[in-house]
């Protein structure tokens, strides 16, 4: 019996323990429905297992019990506006959805949501009920969620917040993992901008730019939700598991703080743009307006072509570094600069040094070769952390050229740092690669669903890594604009 | 590395009085003698206990140099605690505190607590700056006041832990609002008291928004 026909499995054989605990279930009318529940994410699950300690509900709920669940689907698929995509991406974006709106939201709203919509109980009764069930059945949902993390128990930990989510993606697995980055930067962005506020806009240059919560913010709220889980896990799980955890690493280099100042400076300049553009009027007006919509207009081109990142190119981040060092000329940020490309070249050595050696070179390395029987948890941790670390210093970077351009007026052009942010995405993507082939190379004894979801999580975060970079690029523009604006100031005097 | 509190702290001063010294000495226990220049910002942080909390601070080291002022004053906003550090080897640095502290008390929220800090204490042969001084200083503006050696470590932890226990009564006695941001105060992640995760959470929000 395979590891997935297990987890099938595990439905029939947990849904009548969880009717169990509902004093006020009828099994026989329920029953049927639980091999469709299998299938679904686990907290959906748990909304529609919710017990109902009043016997007068018993009638309304029985008959519908599928229905809350779907409920729930369909309130949150219609609010992301998914429609657009093919079959198989809806299914599994709808119901990646639905477990990001229950993790985001919390429980209770979602079976507010679908309860309400069936009119049935008061709001009092709710919460009543609400309290008991966080009470009452914790034992056995805590059971539930071990059996169900165990088919993935390798994913639980080191997937963090996300490890639901891939649990899913992973009953499809190849599909899609060949249905490229894109998709799964839908996901991934999905997965942020519902944590952060359900905010069902959706702009794939425009980054978060234009909502309310900052980038900063979603990024924090999601390294504290991971912090927590991680004390979690160290509680109650007694044996230490490799966990990478992106946002936490990504904090510890600092990329957060980074990112919160060059946020500030970009907020700042805004405003101070604005207040320049309220003092003039007319032509002025008009002339500046002009020259800044030529600003923007630079700023809403980047686009890079993920296919074309080619595997075999800069095998040991020295290309990044040329071109680096090309895009950023006349810019004095090189001490930056070289933290990056030193964190490239290590992530690049660091693939070199996991990856299985080749035939011929396997026999003259084989006292090396001992020390190298990594585990593919061990690989995927290095390479969050290498992610995590190379999007960190990017937007160190930007920090600084941030920093630069206030501090040194001097005339920069969009145009090198739109080209930067390409060169950067491309990195991510072409480390993304490298090291997923690492995860095939080092994994291919391991079963599919623990090797997938850990390829998942790498492109996952890989994706979201490129979007922070296009999002931190996009706080330039403020800045590009007030620079542009005292330059002007000054040439006039 | 769960924390009940996070502090954010500013460090200024003018420049070659030794900030980023005192913060690598404060998170990386070194010294380095020789420093790059700050530009803009820099960031560091430790994990303090206070009164058996964990408490994180994250420090924003900025730039001394003159030329850098008008971005480094947009970083003071939101900051809980300062340290004001000056030279005692140099007069000069003494005498620009003024500035440093108007400009601070100007551009952040008026319950931030500032430590003074005399430092290069071990370089006592060459001290142009009373340790008087600077006590006079500080209590006529309430500052707390501390000579530290970044070189040598002296009073360095003394000066961080002092000034993130000052601002921990400050909480205490409510004067801190800590559910505005903008007080350089943030709270740790809240830990459920339930074994699930999705209900402890949710209580957690739930509670959260109960008292707006």
């Amino acid at each position: 019996m395979s590891d997935s026909e297990a987890t099938a499995a595990e439905g029939p054989d947990v849904a009548p323990k969880v009717q169990d605990a509902s004093p006020a279930s009828t099994p026989d009318s329920s029953l049927p429905t639980t091999p469709d529940i299998a299938t679904d994410v686990a907290p959906t699950r748990k909304a529609r297992r919710r017990p109902d300690p009043k016997p007068a509900a018993e009638d309304e709920m029985t008959p519908v019990v599928e229905q809350p669940a779907k409920t729930a689907n369909e309130s949150t698929v219609s609010q992301g506006g998914w429609g657009y995509w093919g079959s198989w991406g809806k299914s599994i974006l709808s119901t990646a959805t639905a477990t990001v709106a229950t993790v985001g939201q919390g429980l209770t709203q979602v079976i507010e949501k679908a309860e309400t919509s069936l009119g049935i109980p008061s709001p009092t009764e709710m919460s009543a009920k609400v309290e008991e069930e966080q009470k009452q059945p914790s034992d056995a949902s805590s059971e539930k969620n071990k059996e169900a993390e165990d088919g993935s128990s390798a994913v639980g930990g080191a997937m963090g917040m996300l490890s639901s989510l891939t649990s899913v993606v992973q009953n499809t697995g190849k599909t899609v993992i060949t249905g490229s980055l894109d998709a799964l930067e839908f996901i991934g962005k999905k997965t942020m901008d519902v944590i952060a506020e359900g905010d069902p806009g959706f702009k794939k240059t425009k980054g978060l730019m234009n909502r309310n919560a900052t980038l900063s913010q979603v990024l924090r709220e999601a390294k504290e939700r991971e912090e927590l889980q991680t004390v979690e896990t160290e509680s109650s799980d007694s044996e230490k598991k490799v966990v990478a955890h992106y946002g936490m690493l990504f904090d510890e280099f600092q990329g957060l703080s980074h990112l919160e100042a060059l946020e500030i400076l970009s907020r700042e300049s805004e405003s101070k743009v604005k207040s320049v553009l309220t003092t003039l009027s007319g032509d002025e007006l008009f002339q500046l307006r002009e020259e800044l919509d030529q600003i923007k207009e630079s700023f809403s081109l980047v686009d890079f072509d993920d296919e074309e990142v080619d595997e075999k190119k800069d095998a040991d981040g020295s290309e990044l570094k040329r071109e680096l060092t090309q895009a950023l000329k006349g810019l004095s940020v090189s001490a930056t600069a070289d933290k990056l490309s030193k964190a490239c070249k290590s992530a690049h050595s660091q693939i070199t040094d996991m990856s299985p050696p080749e035939k011929e070179e396997a026999e003259e390395k084989s006292e090396e070769d001992v020390k190298k029987a990594l585990s593919v948890e061990e690989v995927h941790a290095a390479a969050i952390r290498s992610l995590a670390e190379l999007t960190a210093r990017s937007i160190e970077l930007f920090h600084k050229l941030a920093e630069m351009i206030l501090f040194s007026n001097s005339s920069t052009e969009a145009s090198n740092l739109s080209q930067l942010t390409v060169v950067l995405c491309k990195e991510v993507s072409l480390l993304s690669k490298k090291f997923t082939s690492c995860l095939t190379a080092t994994g291919s004894n391991e079963k599919g669903d623990v090797l997938n979801p850990l390829i998942t999580g790498v492109f996952l975060e890989a994706s979201n890594s490129a979007s922070y970079i296009q999002d931190a690029f996009q706080l330039l523009m403020p800045i590009l604009e007030i620079s542009h604006i005292q330059r002007r100031a000054e040439s006039t005097e | 590395m769960a924390y009940a509190y996070l502090f954010k702290y500013i460090i200024i001063g003018d420049t070659g009085v030794g900030k980023s010294c005192l913060l690598l000495q404060f998170t990386d226990k070194r010294f380095q003698p020789v420093h790059d220049l700050t530009i803009g910002v820099e960031f560091g942080a430790r994990m303090i206990t206070i009164d058996g909390k964990q408490i994180k601070l994250q420090i924003w080291d900025t730039a001394g140099q003159e030329s850098f002022r008008s971005i480094t004053r947009s970083y003071y906003r939101g900051a809980a605690g300062a340290l004001l550090v000056y030279d005692i080897t140099r007069r000069d640095t003494f005498n620009h505190l003024t500035t440093w502290l108007e400009d601070a008390r100007q551009h952040s929220n008026s319950n931030m607590v500032i430590m003074l800090i005399g430092n290069k204490s071990d370089l006592e042969s060459r001290r142009e700056v009373k340790k008087e001084e600077g006590e006079a200083f500080a209590r006529e503006h309430g500052l707390i006041f501390m000579e530290t050696s970044a070189k040598t470590a002296s009073n360095v932890e003394e000066a961080f832990i002092n000034t993130a226990k000052e601002i921990y009564e400050k909480i205490q006695e409510g004067v801190f609002d800590i559910n505005n941001e903008a007080n350089g105060i943030k709270i740790g992640p809240q830990h459920p008291t339930t074994n699930s995760t999705l209900p402890g959470s949710q209580g957690g929000q739930q509670a959260g928004g109960g008292c707006c």
